[in-house]
């Protein structure tokens, strides 16, 4: 467990600096997967195998690709200098996240964490169904919040169709997508 | 060795993966902070929304009165965050057809 842990904690780290620092936007998007990747494995570790498959599928594959897609559509590929692509507040940035990181490390450590012990999860996809559902003793809010993330993703397309379409210049009616 | 072996064998404590995740979160915050282009500006705050992920995940697993709520929260959180990222790029492009750029920076079309 200890050498799985350190494992995947060095390549989700790792992954991470890798996307701040990368000077090509394109190693940032695979740096990026890498990090996803080792956050599923975090989630098979901590007994939720169904979630780290949604984990795979939906991250490292659909967003991994969108962004890709949105680097393909928006700038060309080449490595740029380190001054270009960081703004002038690196060393205010970079002492705001010491400052939040230490923080959230130190507030987590102080708590007295006995008595906690792994295994309560929900185990397989059953189980995770019946909370996301709401039913069988779990939380009944999720019968809302589901209902309320149906909507949303409803809305999240529809919106993310209008805002990219390309309109014509005069008229004011949207011809579609590409003449 | 046989002590050794038992070392490597042994549970994580809750701490061990709720670290992690402080920690992927402050690399997240610290290139939203510092990056010029939107899309990379993109994937920290992805890096953030996951860090978050794995802290609901280990208490879920570990804490023994949440009855594991905070797997079905990290399916919600995920749901969100890709229509965030949809919408977000959907807005990239939208900014770059206009602007021919895609730096936070150079965009002040709101500015007064």
């Amino acid at each position: 467990m200890i050498v799985a842990f350190a494992f995947l904690a060095s390549m989700t780290l790792l992954s991470a600096l890798g996307v701040v620092l990368s000077r090509s936007v394109v190693h940032s998007a695979l740096f990026m997967s890498a990090s996803f990747l080792g956050v599923a494995g975090f989630f098979v570790m901590l007994n939720a195998p169904a979630l780290a498959a949604f984990q795979v599928l939906i991250y490292v594959g659909a967003v991994t690709v969108l962004v890709l897609f949105g680097i393909m559509f928006t700038q060309r590929p080449q490595v740029q200098s380190f001054r270009t692509i960081i703004n002038r507040q690196i060393w205010p940035g970079f002492f705001v996240a010491i400052g939040v990181g230490t923080f959230l490390a130190y507030v987590v450590s102080i708590q007295d964490w006995s008595g906690t012990e792994p295994g309560n999860g929900p185990q397989g996809p059953g189980p995770l169904g019946e909370i996301l559902l709401g039913v069988n003793g779990a939380p009944e809010i999720f019968q809302l919040l589901f209902e309320v993330i149906s909507v949303l993703l409803l809305v999240a397309i529809i919106a993310a169709i209008v805002i990219s379409r390309r309109k014509s210049a005069e008229g004011g009616t949207d011809r579609g997508v590409e003449e | 060795m046989q002590q050794f072996l038992d070392t490597l064998s042994a549970t994580v404590p809750l701490e061990g993966y709720l670290v992690v995740g402080a920690i992927t979160f402050a690399i997240g915050a610290w290139g939203a902070l510092i990056r010029r282009n939107a899309v990379v500006v993109f994937m920290c705050i992805e890096l953030m929304i996951n860090a978050v992920n794995l802290s609901l995940v280990a208490f879920a697993d570990y804490l023994p009165n949440a009855g594991g709520a905070g797997v079905g929260y990290a399916v919600l959180v995920i749901a969100v965050a890709a229509g965030e990222v949809a919408v977000g790029l959907a807005i990239v492009l939208a900014v770059f057809r206009t602007r021919r750029t895609v730096n936070v920076d150079e965009v002040n079309l709101m500015k007064g």
